[in-house]
């Protein structure tokens, strides 16, 4: 049977061709769109997740918190270790944002003070990488902070320039002098003009002993948000460590529009392969159907030698079947291939890959693709064949053989 | 002695289009097994409409058809499948063979549809191609062989699986007329050696010299019979 059937589909070489060529098409075009898509989420969700990290612990509402003492987590050190003991190979960072008045020698603005740990992963994403002239902040010694261009100019200062940081009604010292260790340049021009960065150990003296805004974490292997159960399985660990008053927020409850942004491409996704199999479908119906007309008298012989009608609907099933997975397979290749490819890193157009940089998506992406959307085209594939025989089936298995086989073609 | 086919009062009536064409009016015909039969009269008289009718190709306006003690006129499309597949062999006309599969593959097709294993099905294809003299063709394709050689092949078909009876109707039509006598020289020979039960029709009389039982057919009805030696 199935070797009937492969030698019919080869039969109608021009139209099985051209047909198998259409699925291979589709097939190798969503593994692409997949692969191209996993890249995309895969590197906004990368580059998203290293600013806010992949769980955040912060008091209950702290968002909705005005007062600036209540919003802080006292005693992070304490908790901080206790987190990072419970998953290993996790780093655990603390930040303390403090609201300060900045002042250069003739202007002053209000800000907000990022205390960040020197070396750590939050202080690099922040800063070292963003440095558009001098270091990153110190504290040993004098203190520095590193500024957003737009503030540095705004108070007219420069590297090497002392700056006053003013902290009232805090638990801190309340004041302190700071060097411009260094200029950042950020996405966003407003952030960059009320943004300075100093350690968190100078941030913590200043206004809050000990404390910090939020602890981040951040989890090791984590590098697409389809590692959901990762996340979970992170979270539920951590859980326990919580203390009253507290929440423990996953980078998706943290940043909701960008988590529905990445939760988006799924259905897109599942739209457009839809559309594509639907056409490659028709094209599929086409060439089974016209294949069973040409042959109706021969329908109509093996019928008439003991065939009964699943096995002739059986029959035009599996040449839908072959037609369409071997057009899949070859499909599949070559998307395959694209896809390694394009998984070693690749960029868009210069224009492009600039503009969209600034909706967080990374100059470089690296395609992926997981064996479930493989799977998955796979299924549509198969969906495919069976649909697209259905019809055709269906009127082979109708067939009377002494009509059959006096049908003139 | 029970017949292996027994068919009776025959009445079969096409409808195309609302016109009535009746083909069998009242056919009466038995066939016991090992018999060599042939069916013959004119064009239109009903020879095909018979034929089809007794190997469950088709069903009767009216009257009952029995092959080798089941019913076949009261059963289902599925049923008769079934029953053909294991009981009846067919030769027709023309387009007999199916055109992407090699004579042996040809020969070996109903064995194929009853599941049969490989090896055996070449055996027995093998065999009954070697029968009708056709060893050295087992892999030609259809159309690398001449009409006479794939009427062989379709009679090969049919007795590679071993059915109760092997209808032929009209064989012979399609060839010419030395190639004709020699394709029932071949049936008459399988079945004086083997036994095969056979029934072919034909409008040609010089067919029917050396055939022992003629039945002739006119206008649907059964018009008298002849016996001979
Ligand atoms: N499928 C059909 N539809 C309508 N009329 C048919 C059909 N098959 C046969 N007939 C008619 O029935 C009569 C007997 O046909 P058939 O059995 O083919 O005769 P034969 O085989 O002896 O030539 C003829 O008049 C023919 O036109
Ligand atoms: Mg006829």
């Amino acid at each position: 049977m199935w070797s009937l059937a492969w030698k019919n589909v080869r039969r109608g070489r021009g139209r099985s061709l051209l047909t198998g060529a259409a699925v291979a098409a589709v097939v190798a075009l969503m593994m692409i769109m997949y692969g191209f898509s996993g890249a995309v989420v895969n590197g906004m969700f990368q580059n998203m997740t290293r600013s806010t990290g992949h769980l955040i612990l912060r008091v209950k509402n702290a968002d909705k918190i005005r007062e600036f003492e209540r919003g802080l987590i006292q005693d992070a050190p304490a908790l901080q270790e206790r987190l990072a003991r419970a998953l290993p190979g996790a780093d655990v960072e603390a930040m303390l944002e403090v609201p300060a008045l900045l002042a250069g020698e003739k202007r002053s603005r209000g800000v907000l003070l990022y205390g960040l740990e020197p070396g750590g992963r939050l202080m690099k994403e922040f800063v070292t990488k963003k440095l558009t002239a001098g270091g990153p902040p110190q504290d040993d010694g004098d203190w520095s902070a590193a500024l957003g261009r737009a503030l540095a100019r705004a108070l007219k200062v420069k590297v090497g320039d002392g700056v006053y940081a003013f902290v009232p009604n805090t638990s801190g010292i309340g004041a302190a002098a700071f060097t411009v260790s260094g200029l950042v340049a950020l996405p966003e021009s407003t952030m960059e003009a009320r943004t300075a960065v100093i350690t968190l150990a100078a941030a913590q003296e200043l206004a809050a002993p000990n404390a910090a805004s939020r602890i981040v974490i951040f989890l090791p292997g984590l590098v697409s948000p389809t590692q959901q159960g990762r996340l979970e399985q992170a979270r539920s660990k951590l859980a326990p460590l919580v203390p009253a008053g507290f929440e423990l927020l996953t980078w998706r409850q943290a940043e909701p529009a960008m988590a529905a942004i990445l939760d988006m491409m799924t259905p897109l996704l599942l739209i457009y392969a839809v559309i594509f199999f639907v056409l490659a479908g028709l094209l599929v119906v086409n060439t089974v159907y016209l294949g069973l007309v040409e042959r109706i008298r021969e329908f109509g012989v093996i019928i008439a030698l003991g065939a009964d009608r699943w096995r002739i609907m059986r029959l035009v099933i599996i040449e839908s079947l072959l037609l369409v997975l071997s057009g899949a397979a070859v499909g599949a290749a070559l998307g395959g291939l694209a896809v390694w490819r394009m998984s070693h890193g690749f960029s868009l157009p210069g224009p492009l890959a600039r503009q969209y940089a600034e909706f967080g998506l990374p100059v470089v992406m690296y395609a992926s693709i997981t064996p479930a959307q493989v799977a998955l085209v796979f299924a549509f594939a198969l969906l495919t064949a069976l649909a697209s025989a259905l019809w055709p089936a269906w009127l082979a298995g109708r067939l009377e053989p002494v009509e059959a086989m006096r049908h003139v073609a | 002695m029970n017949a292996l086919i027994e068919a009776r009062n025959l009445h079969k009536v096409y409808k195309t289009d609302g016109v009535e064409t009746p083909a069998l009016r009242g056919a009466n015909l038995t066939v016991k097994a090992g018999e060599f039969t042939a069916i013959a009269g004119p064009s239109g008289s009903g020879k095909s409409t018979l034929l089809h009718l007794l190997g469950g190709l088709d069903r009767p306006t009216e009257g009952e058809v029995w092959l080798d003690g089941e019913r076949l006129d009261d059963k289902n499309a599925v049923e008769r499948a079934r029953l053909r597949l294991w009981k009846v062999g067919f030769v027709f006309q023309a387009y007999n063979l199916i055109p992407v599969l090699t004579a042996l593959e040809n020969a070996a097709f109903v064995l194929e549809l009853r599941g049969r294993p490989s090896a055996e099905r070449r055996e027995r294809a093998l065999a009954a191609l070697a029968e009708l003299e056709l060893d050295g063709y087992a892999e030609r394709r259809p159309n690398q062989l001449s009409g006479g050689q794939q009427q062989r092949v379709a009679v090969a078909r049919a007795l590679a699986a071993e059915p109760a009876v092997i209808f032929a109707d009209e064989p012979t039509a399609n060839l010419d007329s030395k190639t004709g006598l020699a394709l029932i020289e071949y049936m008459k020979r399988l079945n004086r050696e083997k036994g095969v039960t056979f029934v072919f029709s034909t409008h040609d009389p010089r067919l029917l010299e050396h055939v022992r039982r003629v039945v002739h057919l006119e206008d649907g009805r059964i018009a008298g019979e002849e016996v001979r030696g």
